[in-house]
């Protein structure tokens, strides 16, 4: 019974960072029709950072993303006009996939390059804290990681429904014709959501750091579950991917008690077969969904 | 504008020429063993071909179709896997063992193909990825049948007596083989009716579906006969290389590779993704020999496919006759135009209103056309 709490509390946990970075993707396909191959190539870069900028300095690798979060919205911002932008309209769904997946295999490279592929932990004082919840252990870092991933998450959404520019963003993602016609500068609301989007790598990133041990080529293990995911949610949608993110996140958790951590991870492929065969737009995608 | 005698003779120019050009490629390709001076070249030629064999399996989903598959490196590790399963654990012939597993892979295909070809573009990309995601995670744990992250050992298909470098050169004859009835399955389906139905979707996928074009049955098919061939070539690399390991044989890098062959020689030509496999895996093997097992050639593999991306998206050949059908008579050039292609040539005539800029026509140019109206 403990052991059923204990992988529910760890679903939901991991759940939540899957709910981030999902909302990430959801961004970027949003207002530019993008996939984004390279958001955990970026996950992991922020990893490696945080991890380098506490090494370094002994400080706490929270601290880190005072500079990441900015540094990653400006290299966001900087990706939509500088490389996204020049992309023919026509082929952009296919093309961009190229091309964030040579940025992807790039900043692999070159995190090989820099810090070898030697596996990486970053030590805290509090890393090996844990409570106890009605019989099930939640490690200190984990909590801290999912608070982390909710506030991100609850500012995204106040962002997006509060304020004048999440309007315009919303806009730009439903109507990109329409939100032009209504005075939107549609280029740049593009180029912030893709900063916001990549902002949520920096978030997530510094979060994964805490309590796992991260190489080079560890973005793969994470791009696939985060596709599967917008997939499932339906793309384009926020709430979609967010709900996916959970449900899928607490599946891989209860399989991983009969099936163990490998076979655990096939759950969310078979997810995506299965929403293709019945509903290949998604649970929560709408018309934006259908088409693509 | 040329009259009507000149521009056939232009054609007959043309069509003698592009013989002429096969042939020699032919007698290259097979005079490349006793040309190469050592053991180790010819295994890289073999590994060239092997690349080329690929590339030209994948052109026939990413070509005619335009859905740019990122994950045939399952199909190529399944074929690779299913030779050397059925050579282990039957006495079948290893060469109808090869057969056999890209007829099963076919078969495994077309699943996979109707689940990921009912969504158009990005979800398809995402599917593919997440199919060698997956074959990874079963061949590495599924170690009592596939060996596991050990390997798998696959027996040679000649004796003992074939040597090294007479292996090398039966192999590479055998890949060249393949490759030859890849391009010429490509080639026949590229001037069907099949294949003017394949290429108004890559165009216009509503607009084929409304004119009658099957779209779905189509794709499907394209998908398969993609899945087969790729199999083929990952068999025969499986019996050659004689050692499977399920890193290397279901790794994104290799579809990667594929796609950055295919696009940088051009997914439009018959020959594109040969012209790719050569530069590219010349590249490849010469990274690995200078610069070891760093992680410099990703880096390396990333900038050049982020290049090709941006800058030359229709690759070289088309470049290339681009720039050919300057000098030459303009009618007897066939350009294959893209939808964007069409869409900003319509909007320079009507810049220009008097349309002096609409001539130079092909068959292609006819079918897009006809799509879009």
């Amino acid at each position: 019974m403990s052991l059923l709490i204990q992988s529910i509390v760890l679903g939901l946990l991991l759940g939540g960072l899957y709910a981030l970075l999902a909302a990430g993707l959801t961004l970027y396909f949003g207002v530019m029709r993008v996939v984004m191959i390279a958001h955990s190539a970026f996950l992991i870069l922020a990893a490696y950072l945080a991890w380098f900028f506490s090494t370094e300095t002994g400080l706490d690798p929270l601290l880190s993303l005072l500079v990441t979060v900015p540094l990653f919205f400006l290299i966001g911002v900087g990706m939509q006009r500088l490389l996204i932008s020049r992309l023919r309209p026509a082929t952009m769904t296919m093309m961009s996939v190229l091309l964030t997946f040579a940025i992807a295999l790039t900043i692999e490279g070159l995190l090989g390059y820099v810090f070898t592929g030697t596996q990486r932990r970053v030590r805290l004082s509090y890393g090996g804290g844990d409570f106890e919840v009605f019989g099930a252990n939640i490690a200190v870092v984990k909590l801290i990681a999912f608070g982390l991933a909710a506030v991100s998450l609850l500012v995204l959404y106040l962002v997006l429904t509060r304020t004048r520019f999440g309007q315009a963003l919303r806009a730009t993602i439903q109507h990109p014709e329409a939100a032009r016609l209504v005075g939107i500068n549609t280029d740049r609301i593009a180029g912030y959501g893709f900063g916001i989007g990549l902002a949520t790598a920096a978030v997530g990133g510094t979060a994964l750091s805490l309590d796992s041990t991260i190489y080079p080529s560890l973005h793969w293990h994470w791009i696939g579950p985060l596709m599967a995911i917008i997939v499932v949610g339906g793309l384009g949608s926020i709430p979609g991917a967010a709900i996916a993110a959970m449900v899928l996140g607490l599946g891989q958790s209860l399989l991983q008690i009969p099936l163990g951590t490998t076979w655990a991870q096939t759950f969310f492929y078979l997810a995506l077969f299965a929403t293709l065969m019945v509903r290949p737009q998604g649970f929560f995608g709408g018309r934006l969904a259908q088409r693509f | 504008m040329p009259s009507d005698s000149e521009v056939r003779r232009g054609s007959v120019l043309i069509t003698t020429l592009k013989i002429v050009g096969v042939l020699v490629l032919a007698a290259a390709v097979l005079s490349f063993p006793s040309v190469a001076g050592n053991a180790f070249i010819l295994s890289v030629g073999v590994v060239i071909m092997s690349y080329a064999v690929l590339a030209t399996s994948w052109n026939f989903v990413g070509g005619f179709t335009g859905y740019m598959s990122l994950g045939h490196a399952a199909y190529s590790g399944l074929g690779a896997y299913g030779t050397g399963l059925i050579v282990i654990h039957t006495d079948i012939n290893p060469w109808v063992a090869l057969g056999l597993s890209g007829l099963l892979v076919a078969v495994l295909a077309v699943p996979v193909g109707i689940a990921s070809l009912r969504v158009r573009g990005a979800s398809f990309v995402i599917v593919s990825i997440a199919m060698v995601l997956i074959l990874l995670l079963v061949f590495q744990s599924w170690g009592e049948v596939t060996g596991g992250s050990n390997g798998l050992r696959v027996p040679r298909p000649f004796g003992p007596e074939v040597l090294r470098p007479e292996q090398h050169e039966r192999f590479f004859y055998l890949h060249a083989a393949l490759l030859a009835t890849a391009l010429l399955v490509w080639w026949l389906i590229d001037r069907s009716r099949f294949g003017i139905g394949l290429k108004a979707v890559r165009e216009d996928e509503d607009k084929a579906q409304a004119l009658g074009v099957p779209t779905f049955n189509y794709k499907l098919v394209a998908f398969v006969v993609s899945a087969f061939f790729t199999a083929l070539g990952g068999g025969l690399y499986a019996l050659w290389f004689g050692f499977l390991d399920p890193i290397f044989q279901f790794s994104i890098l290799v579809g990667s590779y594929m796609v950055l062959m295919s696009l940088l020689g051009g997914i439009r030509s018959l020959f594109g993704p040969l012209l790719g496999a050569v530069i590219v895996g010349y590249a490849l093997e010469f990274f690995k020999a200078e610069y070891g097992d760093t992680q410099f050639h990703l880096v390396a593999l990333g900038l050049l496919l982020a290049i090709v991306v941006l800058f030359m998206p229709d690759g070289i050949i088309p470049a290339l006759t681009q720039l050919a059908r300057r000098f030459a008579p303009q009618a007897s050039s066939i350009r294959e135009m893209t939808a964007a292609d069409l869409a900003e040539r319509r909007r320079d005539a009507d810049a220009d209103a008097d349309g002096s800029s609409e001539e130079n026509n092909g068959t292609e140019h006819h079918v897009t056309e006809g799509a879009r109206s």
